[in-house]
C-alpha cells in the first residue's frame, strides 16, 4: 500500500496534467484568435437577408440582419437579461446612423421581404428600400414590384455605360488641354517672378505666351465638341434615378450613377450570392478604397505592401546572404564570428519602433535631407526624399529583418556536405567558384526560406513603417507609367497600417469593423501561407541535413 | 596559349580576392548597422544635456554717456535693434554693422523726461513709459519683413497708442513716476501700476470695450507698515503682487477692474523683496531679495480650498541684491541681474541656474531677451552696450524633469507627468519618463505573469511527453502563433477582445478562479480510476483530459456570473470595483494588453525553452530513467535543471519582446500616460508614445530628442537581455557539449 503511493507520487500525474493544461490553453489561444478572424472576415460578403420589422409602437426597420445579443442589465431587482437585435439599416444620409438595436420584445413582426433591395452606393454607405419608381430621360416607370426590378437593372445598366462615357469624354478634355496647361504653369511661374525676371526670361515668356494663344486656338474646336459631348452625356446622366421608398415610407431619390451595385437578396439563391461574393471578393483586391477606406477595395494596400517587401528584399537578400557566407566560409577568428552572432541576435531583439525613429531619423531627415540639399534645392522647401517615402521605409525593414534572413541562411550553409566542398577546393576551385558551385545551389532552399520569413515580417510589420512612410491614403501609387516608373520618394498604404487606420482613426468604427476584419484575413492568410512554406522548406532542409552529415 | 592560362588563373584569383573582401565587408555590416543604431540614437539624444552657452556678438559704447538707456530690444529676426533713451528718443540701428538706421522721438516735450519703461507683452512689442510730469505714454513698436527681391527689408511702425495725465488737478512738475509697470492683455485691456516720488502707488486699469480708466488708490489699501519696494503685474492682468521692505508680500485679485481684492499677505523673506517677475503664462512669480536669493512660487491649492502662492524653487544666490528679473517670451527661461552686474539664466521648473555670466565690470543697468529667446541685450551703467547670442536649445530638461518628480505649475505637488504637447504658445511640455517607462514595465509584468506559465509548462509538456506527430503539429502551429502580425494582435484586443473582457468581467474573473479549482477535482476523480484501465491510453491523452477543467470551468462560469455578481458584488462588478476599491474599469486595459500581449511573447518562450529542454542530452534522461526514476522524476531533477539557462534565456528574450511591442499597447490600451498598478485601467508604454508623437515632433526640438532618448532606453532594454540570454544561450551549449 505504502509502495503504491510511493510510486504514484513518483509518477507526478497530476504535474504532467498541469504542463499539458499549458500547452492546452495556448493551442486554444491559437484556434481562437484564426477562428474568429476567419468568421467575421468570411461571411462579410455573404448576402445576408433582409428584415423588415415593425416594433409594438409601429416603427417600421428595413435592413440587413447583422447580429443577435444578450444584454445585461443591471436595475434594482437584479440582473435582466435583454435579447436584441442589430440591424444594419443603411441609409446613412437619412438616418445618420448605419445600425440600429432593436429590443426583441418590442418586436411585433418580423418578415423577409422579396422584393428588398440592397444598393451599394459610391457615398453614405448601403442604401435599403423598395424601388417604387424608375426616370429613365424624361419618361417615368411606375409598375408592379417585379417588373420594376427589370426596368432598375436597365436602368442601371445604361447609366453605367453612360458614366463610363463620361469619365472616358472628360479623360479626352483633359488629354486635349493638357499641354495646354502645361505651358500655363510655366507662364505663371515665370510671372510670379514679377520685376526679377532677366531678359531671356522675358523672351521666353513672350514665346511661351504666344504659344499658348496658338495652341488654344487650335483646340478650340474639338474642345467645344468634346464640351458639348459631355453636356449631353451628362444630361442623361442627371435623368437616370431611382425613386426609393424605405422602410417608414419615405421617398428617396437616388442617381443610378451613384450606385455600384444593387441586389436582392432576399431572392438570391446559393449560386447567386456565391456569384456575388465572388465578385465582391474580387472587388476587394482590385479595386480602389472608397468612403475613408471603409469600403471598396484595398488594392493600392496590396500593391504598397507587395512592392515594399520586394524593395526590401532587394536591399536585405544579398547582404544578408553575404554575412552568412562571411560567418560560415571566410572568418576564423573566435572573436569576431562571435561578435556579429551578437550583433545579430541583439539587431533581431531590438524592438522594431527603434528601427523606425532610427529611419526616421538617420534615412529621412539625414540622408533624405541631404539628399534633397544636393538634388531637389529647387523644390526645398517642400521636401522630396526628405519625408517618408516607399524606400526608407523598405530600407529600414530591411534592416529589421536582416538576422531573419541571416540565420536561416546559415542554416542552409550548414547543410551543405562538407565532403563535395573539400571535394571543390581538392579539384583546384577557388574558394569564390566553391561557393558559388557548390554552396550556394546546395544552400538554395535557407535562402528561399529566409526571404520567405523576411517577406512575412515585412509584410505584417507596421510600426515602423508608420513613421517612415504609411499613409492612409496615397494619392499616388509608387510604381506608374509616367517617368521614372517607379516612384521611391512617393508615401505608400500597407495593409498592416490600413487595418490600425480603418479599425482606429476612422469616424465610423462600427461600419468599418468587417473591412478590418476582411483586411487583417487577407493579411493573416499571406503570412501564414509564407510561414507554411518556408517551414516546410526549412524541414525539407532539415531531413537533408541529417542524411548529409557524414 | 600558357599565357592565356595565366591570364584566366590570374583573372580567377582576383575574381577571389575581390570577392573575398566584399564579403568580408558586407560581414560586418551587421555590427556595423547595429552600432550605427546605437550611435545615432545617443548622437541625437545628447543635446538634451548640453548646457546654454552665450557669446557676444558685438558690444560698443553708447555715444553720449548722459542719456541713460531704458529700453531695448529687437526684431523677431535680429535684424535691426532699438535703444530708447531717457529723453524720448528711439534709435534703431542694423544689427549686422550697428549703422544707424532710423530715429524717432516719443514726447514732443523738450524738458519732459523719461524716468521709466515697462514692457506690457511677452508677445507683443508694446511699452509704457513714464515722464518726470506725470505722463504715461503707451506706445507701441512694430517690425514688418518684407521682400525686394531677395534682400529682407524691416519696415518699424512707432505708434503712440495713448498719453494719460496722472492727477491732472497737481502741478505737472511735482509728479514724477519713479517705477512703473505696464501690460496689455490679449482682450487689449490696459493695466498700469506705477510709484510716484511722493511714495503714492496707483493702479489704472483701461477697459478698451467700455473706454474707461478704473483708478485705484493701493497705498490706501495696503497692509499696515507696508513699505513697497517692488511690485509687478502678471501678463494677463488678473495679479498685482507687490513686495515689501520688510520681506512681505501681498497678492490682490484685479481681475474685477472696479474693485481690487486682497487674496493672499504673506511672509516671503527677512530682507527686502527687491525685484518681482511674472513668467510666462501667469502663474511663475519669481522674487528677488536684497541679499541676493532668487525664488519661484506659483499658486498652489491648499486642501483643496484657495490658491496660495507657494515657493516652489531656489535658484543659485546672487552676491548681491537682485536688480531685476526678466522673463523670457518663449519658455519659462528668466533672467536675474544682481546689483553687482552678474546676469544669471535660470530656468524656473528645473530650478537650475543654467549660465552665470557678467558682460562688463560695470553694473548691468537693463537687459531685454529677443523675441525668439536666442539672443540677450544688455547694457550697463557707463552705457555699454553688449549683444549676446544665446544658444539654449533644450533647457527644460534635466535628469530631474526626465525621471524625477517635478512641480509644474497648475500642480500641487511634485509629479511625475508626460504631457509633451497642449493648447497655446504658453503651455510647457512636461517630459518625465517615468510614467512611460512605468508604463511599459506594467503591461510587460501582466504579459509575462499571463505569457510565462502557460509557455514553459506547454514548451516542457511538448517537448517531454509529446510525440513525434503532436510536435509535428503542435511546433508550426506554435510558429504560425508568433508569425501573426502584432497588428492584428492588436486590433482584434481593442475591437474585440476588450469589448468582450468587458461584458463577461465577471464570467473570466471566475473563470480564473475556478480552473485551478476543476483542475483538482479532475486529478482527483482521474486518481479513482483503476490503474488497469489506464495502461492502454496513448501518450499524449493528457491533453484530452486537460481539456476537461477548461472545459467544466468555462461551464461553471457562465452559469454562475450572475449569481456570484449578485452575491459578493452587489449586483454589479464595475459598479463595485469603483465604489468599494475606487478603481473605474476602461475598456481598453491592462488585461487585455497581458492577454494580447500573450500572443506575442507566448511563441517566442514557447519555442526557444523546447527547442533548450529537447537539447537535452539523451544520455542524461537515459541514465536517469535506468536508475529507475520515473519520466516525471526525470523530467524535474535532470530535464529542467539541465535547460534551466536555456529556459531563462526564453523567458529574457519574451521580456524583450513584450517592451518592444507597439502595435498591440497602441491598440489595446488607452494610452494615458498614469502611473497606477491596477490592471483595471490602462497605460502608456514607451514605444505606442514615440509611435504616436515622433511624426508630430519638430525635427531637433526638444520632444523630439527626448523620443529619441526613450528610443534609446527601448534599445538598452532589449540590449541587455539579449545579451544575458546570449551569454546564457552560449554556456549552456559549452557544459552540455561534453554528454
Amino acid at each position: 500500500m505504502n509502495i503504491d503511493k510511493f510510486y504514484k507520487k513518483k509518477q507526478g500525474e497530476q504535474y504532467i496534467f498541469a504542463l499539458a493544461l499549458g500547452l492546452v490553453i495556448s493551442l486554444i489561444m491559437v484556434i481562437w484568435i484564426v477562428v474568429i478572424i476567419l468568421s467575421r472576415g468570411l461571411g462579410f460578403f455573404w448576402p445576408g437577408e433582409i428584415v423588415h420589422i415593425t416594433t409594438k409602437d409601429d416603427r417600421q426597420y428595413l435592413g440587413e440582419l447583422w447580429t443577435e445579443e444578450t444584454r445585461k442589465e443591471h436595475t434594482d431587482s437584479g440582473i435582466v437579461k435583454i435579447n436584441n437585435t442589430q440591424l444594419k439599416t443603411g441609409n446613412r444620409d437619412v438616418y445618420g446612423i448605419d445600425f440600429v438595436w432593436i429590443n426583441n420584445a418590442t418586436i411585433k413582426s418580423s418578415d423577409k421581404p422579396e422584393f428588398a433591395v440592397v444598393f451599394e452606393r459610391k457615398e453614405y454607405g448601403n442604401a435599403y428600400g423598395y424601388i417604387s419608381s424608375v426616370q429613365i430621360g424624361d419618361s417615368n416607370y411606375t409598375y408592379s414590384e417585379e417588373k420594376i426590378i427589370s426596368i432598375a437593372k436597365k436602368a442601371f445598366d445604361s447609366a453605367q455605360k453612360n458614366h463610363e462615357n463620361l469619365l472616358d469624354i472628360q479623360e479626352q478634355i483633359n488629354d486635349l488641354l493638357a499641354p495646354l496647361t502645361r505651358i500655363q504653369r510655366e507662364i505663371s511661374l515665370l510671372e510670379f517672378k514679377q520685376n526679377m525676371l532677366t531678359p531671356a526670361e522675358k523672351k521666353e515668356l513672350e514665346i511661351l505666351k504666344s504659344k499658348a494663344v496658338t495652341l488654344e486656338q487650335s483646340i478650340s474646336a474639338p474642345y467645344q465638341k468634346l464640351t458639348d459631348k459631355l453636356a449631353e452625356y451628362t444630361e442623361i446622366d442627371r435623368k437616370i434615378n431611382f425613386t426609393l421608398s424605405l422602410a417608414d415610407d419615405r421617398a428617396v431619390d437616388l442617381k443610378a450613377s451613384k450606385i455600384v451595385r444593387f441586389y436582392l437578396p432576399n431572392q438570391m439563391n446559393v449560386f447567386s450570392k456565391s456569384v456575388h461574393y465572388i465578385s465582391k471578393l474580387w472587388e476587394l483586391v482590385s479595386a480602389e478604397p472608397r468612403e475613408s477606406n471603409t469600403e471598396g477595395g484595398i488594392f493600392p494596400a496590396i500593391f504598397g505592401t507587395v512592392l515594399m517587401v520586394i524593395l526590401m528584399s532587394i536591399a536585405v537578400v544579398p547582404l544578408g546572404v553575404m554575412v552568412a557566407i562571411y560567418l560560415n566560409e571566410y572568418a576564423h577568428q573566435g572573436v569576431i564570428i562571435r561578435a556579429i552572432r551578437m550583433a545579430i541576435s541583439n539587431l533581431a531583439g531590438v524592438p522594431s519602433i527603434v528601427f523606425g525613429i532610427f529611419g526616421l531619423g538617420f534615412f529621412i531627415y539625414y540622408f533624405g535631407g541631404s539628399i534633397d540639399q544636393m538634388f531637389f534645392s529647387d523644390k526645398l522647401p517642400e521636401p522630396t526624399f526628405g519625408t517618408g517615402g516607399i524606400l526608407w521605409a523598405s530600407l529600414t525593414l530591411a534592416l529589421l529583418t536582416l538576422p531573419v534572413v541571416v540565420v536561416a541562411t546559415e542554416e542552409g550553409l550548414l547543410a551543405v556536405p562538407r565532403a563535395n566542398k573539400e571535394g571543390a577546393l581538392a579539384l583546384g576551385a577557388t574558394q569564390w567558384q566553391m561557393i558559388r558551385k557548390i554552396v550556394l545551389p546546395n544552400a538554395m532552399p535557407g535562402i528561399l526560406t529566409g526571404i520567405i520569413l523576411a517577406v512575412s515580417r515585412g509584410a505584417g510589420e507596421v510600426a515602423p513603417l508608420m513613421i517612415t512612410g504609411v499613409v492612409k491614403l496615397a494619392p499616388a501609387m509608387p510604381f506608374d507609367l509616367t517617368f521614372p516608373f517607379f516612384h521611391l520618394d512617393r508615401k505608400f498604404m500597407h495593409l498592416g497600417f490600413h487595418i490600425y487606420d480603418v479599425g482606429f482613426q476612422s469616424p465610423n468604427v462600427e461600419a468599418a469593423k468587417p473591412m478590418v476584419y476582411l483586411t487583417a484575413l487577407l493579411l493573416i492568410a499571406i503570412v501564414v501561407a509564407l510561414n507554411l512554406l518556408a517551414i516546410f522548406l526549412r524541414n525539407q532542409l532539415r531531413k537533408k541535413l541529417k542524411t548529409s552529415a557524414f | 596559349m600558357s599565357s592565356n592560362k595565366d591570364k584566366y588563373f590570374r583573372k580567377l584569383y582576383l575574381q577571389n580576392r575581390i570577392v573575398k573582401y566584399i564579403i568580408t565587408f558586407a560581414g560586418f555590416s551587421s555590427i556595423v548597422s547595429i552600432a550605427a543604431i546605437l550611435l545615432f540614437l545617443l548622437l541625437e539624444s545628447s543635446p538634451l544635456i548640453k548646457g546654454a552657452k552665450i557669446e557676444e556678438i558685438f558690444s560698443f559704447s553708447l555715444p553720449d554717456p548722459d542719456k541713460k538707456p531704458l529700453l531695448t530690444g529687437t526684431d523677431p529676426y535680429m535684424r535691426v535693434y532699438y535703444i530708447m533713451s531717457k529723453d524720448g528718443v528711439i534709435k534703431f540701428y542694423y544689427a549686422s554693422d550697428q549703422s544707424l538706421m532710423r530715429s524717432d522721438t516719443l514726447s514732443n516735450f523738450s524738458e519732459e523726461k523719461i524716468l521709466c519703461v515697462s514692457r506690457g507683452s511677452l508677445m507683443k512689442d508694446v511699452f509704457a513709459a513714464g515722464t518726470d510730469r506725470g505722463r504715461l505714454i503707451t506706445f507701441r513698436i512694430r517690425f514688418k519683413n518684407d521682400f525686394i527681391g531677395q534682400e529682407p527689408v524691416v519696415n518699424i511702425n512707432l505708434k503712440v497708442l495713448d498719453i494719460y495725465q496722472v492727477d491732472p488737478g497737481q502741478q505737472q512738475q511735482v509728479n514724477h513716476i519713479e517705477e512703473l509697470i505696464f501690460r496689455e492683455n490679449d482682450d487689449l485691456y490696459r493695466f498700469y501700476a506705477w510709484k510716484n516720488h511722493h511714495g503714492g502707488f496707483n493702479l489704472r486699469i483701461y477697459d478698451p470695450d467700455e473706454e474707461e480708466n478704473y483708478l485705484h488708490d493701493i497705498k490706501k489699501i495696503l497692509p499696515a507698515d507696508f513699505n513697497v519696494s517692488a511690485f509687478t503685474l502678471d501678463f494677463e492682468g488678473s495679479k498685482l503682487i507687490a513686495g515689501a521692505k520688510d520681506g512681505r508680500l501681498t497678492w490682490y485679485d484685479i481681475s474685477g477692474l472696479k474693485n481690487i481684492e486682497l487674496i493672499q499677505h504673506w511672509e516671503a523673506y527677512r530682507t527686502e523683496i527687491s525685484a518681482l517677475g511674472f513668467l510666462i503664462g501667469g502663474q511663475g512669480l519669481i522674487t528677488g531679495s536684497a541679499e541676493g536669493s532668487v525664488n519661484l512660487w506659483i499658486p498652489v491649492r491648499i486642501k483643496g480650498q484657495e490658491f496660495e502662492f507657494q515657493k516652489i524653487n531656489s535658484f543659485e544666490s546672487h552676491s548681491k541684491a537682485i536688480k531685476l528679473i526678466i522673463p523670457s517670451p518663449r519658455d519659462r527661461n528668466f533672467l536675474s541681474i544682481g546689483s553687482d552686474g552678474e546676469i544669471h539664466l535660470n530656468y524656473s521648473t528645473t530650478g537650475r541656474t543654467q549660465l552665470k555670466f557678467s558682460p562688463t565690470e560695470e553694473i548691468v543697468s537693463m537687459a531685454a531677451f529677443s523675441p525668439k529667446s536666442n539672443a540677450i541685450i544688455a547694457a550697463d551703467s557707463k552705457n555699454r552696450f553688449g549683444f549676446y547670442n544665446l544658444d539654449n536649445p533644450h533647457p527644460e530638461i534635466t535628469t530631474k524633469t526626465l525621471f524625477g518628480k517635478t512641480w509644474y505649475e497648475g500642480y500641487d505637488q511634485p509629479e511625475f507627468v508626460w504631457q509633451s504637447t497642449g493648447g497655446s504658445s504658453e503651455f510647457e511640455p512636461k517630459l518625465s519618463m517615468i510614467p512611460l517607462i512605468f508604463g511599459t514595465l506594467k503591461g510587460t509584468l501582466y504579459a509575462m505573469f499571463f505569457s510565462v506559465p502557460i509557455a514553459l509548462l506547454g514548451a516542457i509538456f511538448l517537448s517531454q511527453f509529446g510525440t513525434m506527430k503532436m510536435k509535428q503539429i503542435i511546433k508550426p502551429t506554435i510558429e504560425i502563433m508568433a508569425a501573426i502580425p502584432s497588428v492584428i494582435i492588436g486590433f482584434l484586443a481593442g475591437l474585440y477582445f476588450s469589448p468582450l473582457f468587458e461584458k463577461f468581467l465577471m464570467e473570466i474573473m471566475l473563470f480564473m478562479i475556478l480552473i485551478p479549482v476543476f483542475f483538482y477535482i479532475t486529478i482527483v476523480l482521474w486518481r479513482f480510476i483503476p490503474a488497469g484501465h489506464k495502461t492502454g491510453l496513448k501518450t499524449g491523452f493528457e491533453l484530452l483530459l486537460a481539456l476537461v477543467p477548461v472545459i467544466l470551468s468555462l461551464a461553471a462560469a457562465f452559469s454562475f456570473a450572475d449569481l456570484a455578481e449578485r452575491v459578493f458584488f452587489a449586483g454589479n462588478f464595475q459598479q463595485w470595483l469603483f465604489s468599494v476599491i475606487g478603481v473605474t474599469y476602461e475598456t481598453r486595459n491592462s488585461l487585455v494588453v497581458g492577454f494580447a500581449l500573450g500572443f506575442a511573447v507566448i511563441p517566442i518562450i514557447f519555442t526557444v525553452a523546447e527547442d533548450a529542454l529537447s537539447n537535452v542530452p539523451e544520455s542524461l534522461v537515459s541514465a536517469s530513467l535506468a536508475l529507475g526514476a520515473s519520466k516525471w522524476q526525470t523530467v524535474r531533477r535532470i530535464v529542467v535543471p539541465a535547460a534551466a539557462g536555456g529556459i531563462f534565456a526564453a523567458i529574457m528574450l519574451g521580456l524583450g519582446r513584450a517592451i518592444g511591442e507597439t502595435m498591440i499597447v497602441l491598440m489595446a490600451t488607452g494610452n494615458t500616460p498614469i502611473l497606477d498598478i491596477n490592471p483595471f485601467n490602462g497605460f502608456r508604454a514607451m514605444s505606442a508614445c514615440i509611435a504616436v508623437e515622433i511624426p508630430e515632433a519638430p525635427v531637433g526640438g526638444t520632444l523630439y530628442r527626448v523620443l529619441f532618448l526613450t528610443a534609446l532606453l527601448l534599445f538598452a532594454f532589449t540590449f541587455v537581455l539579449n545579451t544575458i540570454s546570449s551569454i546564457i544561450g552560449d554556456k549552456l551549449r559549452k557544459k552540455y557539449a561534453r554528454f
